[in-house]
């Protein structure tokens, strides 16, 4: 028993260890933003010698770096407020109706998933192009709305499989309509699977690059990715201030992260497997 | 309200459920879907689009050395990144499935890579394999061993971005084989050990066998979002040193966006969807063969 403990703890220590070096970008990312300029550049201590906040008073007085996340606001709140709500529809459909039209949709959407998304881009860069619709956060948003699609229809289909029909049946006993029974029973018992769907869209176009590399060419209307992006090659040098915006732009991640991180397991394979 | 109205009402709403979603799709994915396969049979420019040249486009692709140097990197780069972080992911994820103290930590902890922005991790990543002050460098350094250029030797450009693919993506593969250990049945490894069956027996004839079927969905998938990826490899070396890690993304970007040659970017796009179409279909069908 005593030399099973002894293992235990012994695990404990090699997944302390692992931890610590797969982190080890972040890590020492973080503790380079609270080092000055110089010493990043020149010291050979990995933790800071004075710990001090220069750069995020650079980023706060200096750059464009909290418009830019103004901008990954706005394009994330809508992007995610209109996914899950388009989704949760198409995925009630196909969730709770057969027929070969819904079969064949479905089926589509993991199809989608898998093609280039820079094949639509080029067309729809000429096509934007023409509606005057380049640097705009509408064209931006249309996007993520559309390619995060296909996951949150099969995340939703998955949370409404698993809720009993007996009790819509019962509601529609009552008089309710199937819309009224959709809105007012499925949706709020299925709360926790919506809030899941909404992070997972969150954390998508929080992240995402290459639409808003392609899409957002203006510094004013840019996203914290691409703001980011234009920081590290701008200011080479200016290490002290790109590793304090990497450290914010990595903070609203971390908290919705750790709401959703249960629902990680089902988000990655569910979408998947079921097919 | 009259009872065949109602009936009829049944019918037809999941398609009113489905509408704003099938809008969508058809604006943003179908429509210029086609519209990318017309380009990749015209000349032209971003501005200007120009008359149909029938396949020259494809025969102008097949024709350069670039496209074929893509082609290769992109295979290469899937194939080891998939490989990497299955071994990897697998191997966590046995080590996360045993009864450890601080599971839920860990489990969170090793997600990270996989969660945080890539221009965030890219940042990170230049920090620790920059040529003068890097800290690989300095720990090389203190060896006494040369510094390594670590995104500006051809060689090593491959190195560093395949390792940086495997690290943000192992979680993936974390994930979803602890998911793959928790569904199999406890009393087969009981069984198994009145049998006398050794660990490494267990492992190879019991465990790996049950994962088999999720792990070829997850080599399906990531083998697609390698073949698919962008950010990581432009963030680190936008395709060089020389072209050396230029993938079918990357050059079909380039030829668009900044040779600004659309007609050979889209058959770039095509080529690209119709490998990864076969490919899903080849893995896809050694999976059913396997049920």
């Amino acid at each position: 028993m005593k030399y099973k403990r002894i293992k235990r703890w012994l695990l404990f220590a090699v997944l302390l260890i692992i931890v610590f070096l797969v982190n080890l970008p972040i890590l020492t990312m973080i503790v380079n933003s609270l080092k000055s300029n110089s010493e990043i550049l020149t010291s050979k201590n990995i933790l800071p010698t004075k710990l001090t906040f220069e750069n995020y008073e650079t980023l706060h007085t200096k750059s464009k770096f909290w418009l830019q996340f103004r901008n990954s606001a706005v394009v994330s709140l809508w992007g995610t407020g209109l996914s899950i709500i388009v989704a949760a529809f198409a995925g009630y459909a196909i969730s709770r109706y057969r027929s070969f039209f819904i079969a064949g949709f479905s089926r589509s959407l993991l199809m989608l998933q898998m093609f280039p998304i820079i094949l639509v881009l080029i067309p729809l860069f000429i096509m934007f192009r023409n509606l005057n619709l380049i640097n705009t956060h509408f064209a931006v948003i249309l996007l993520y709305l559309t390619v995060h699609l296909p996951f949150a229809i099969w995340m939703y289909k998955g949370f409404f499989d698993s809720i009993p029909k007996d009790l819509e049946e019962a509601a529609w006993i009552d008089g309710c309509s199937r819309v009224q029974s959709f809105v007012r029973i499925v949706l709020p018992i299925s709360a926790p699977g919506v809030a899941a769907v909404a992070i997972f869209s969150f954390l998508f176009t929080w992240n995402e690059y290459l639409i808003a590399n392609v899409f957002l060419r203006d510094e004013q209307l840019m996203t914290v990715p691409i703001g980011l992006q234009l920081f590290m090659q701008q200011f080479a040098t200016d290490w002290g201030s790109l590793t304090a915006a990497s450290t914010l732009a990595m903070l609203p991640v971390f908290v919705f992260f750790l709401f959703v991180q249960k629902y990680m397991i089902y988000g990655a394979v569910a979408g998947s497997v079921k097919g | 309200m009259p009872k065949p109205d109602q009936q009829r009402k049944v019918n037809v709403l999941p398609y009113y459920f489905l509408l704003p979603s099938i809008i969508l799709i058809i604006m943003i994915n179908v429509y210029p879907m086609i519209s990318g396969l017309l380009y990749s049979f015209q000349s032209g420019t971003i501005v200007k689009r120009g008359p149909f040249v029938g396949l020259e486009n494809y025969g102008k692709l097949f024709a350069m050395g670039e496209f074929w140097n893509a082609l290769y990197f992109s295979s290469v780069f899937a194939l080891f990144s998939v490989i990497g972080s299955y071994l990897i992911g697998l191997g966590l994820a046995i080590l996360l499935h045993k009864d450890v103290p601080g599971r839920g930590f860990f489990r969170v902890a090793l997600l990270i890579p996989w969660v945080i922005p890539s221009v965030v991790s890219i940042v990170g990543w230049r920090w620790l394999i920059g040529d003068q002050n890097g800290l690989f460098n300095m720990i090389l350094g203190r060896f006494g061993i040369e510094p390594v250029l670590f995104l500006a030797s051809e060689k090593w450009a491959i190195v560093s971005v395949i390792v940086i693919k495997i690290w943000r993506s192992f979680p993936f593969m974390m994930i979803s084989m602890l998911a793959g250990l928790s569904t199999i049945n406890q009393e087969m490894y009981e069984s198994a050990h009145i049998d006398g069956a050794g660990r490494w027996k267990t492992f190879w004839h019991i465990t790996l066998p049950q994962l088999k079927s999720i792990s070829i969905v997850c080599w399906i998938l990531m083998t697609i979002w390698c073949f698919n990826d962008f950010e990581t490899i432009w963030l680190l070396t936008e395709g060089g040193p020389a072209n050396a890690t230029e993938n079918l993304i990357i050059i079909a970007y380039k030829y668009t966006f900044i040779k600004n040659a659309v007609g050979i970017g889209s058959a770039i796009a095509i080529v690209s969807l119709i490998i990864l179409m076969a490919l899903a279909t080849l893995l896809l069908k050694i999976q059913k063969d396997d049920e």
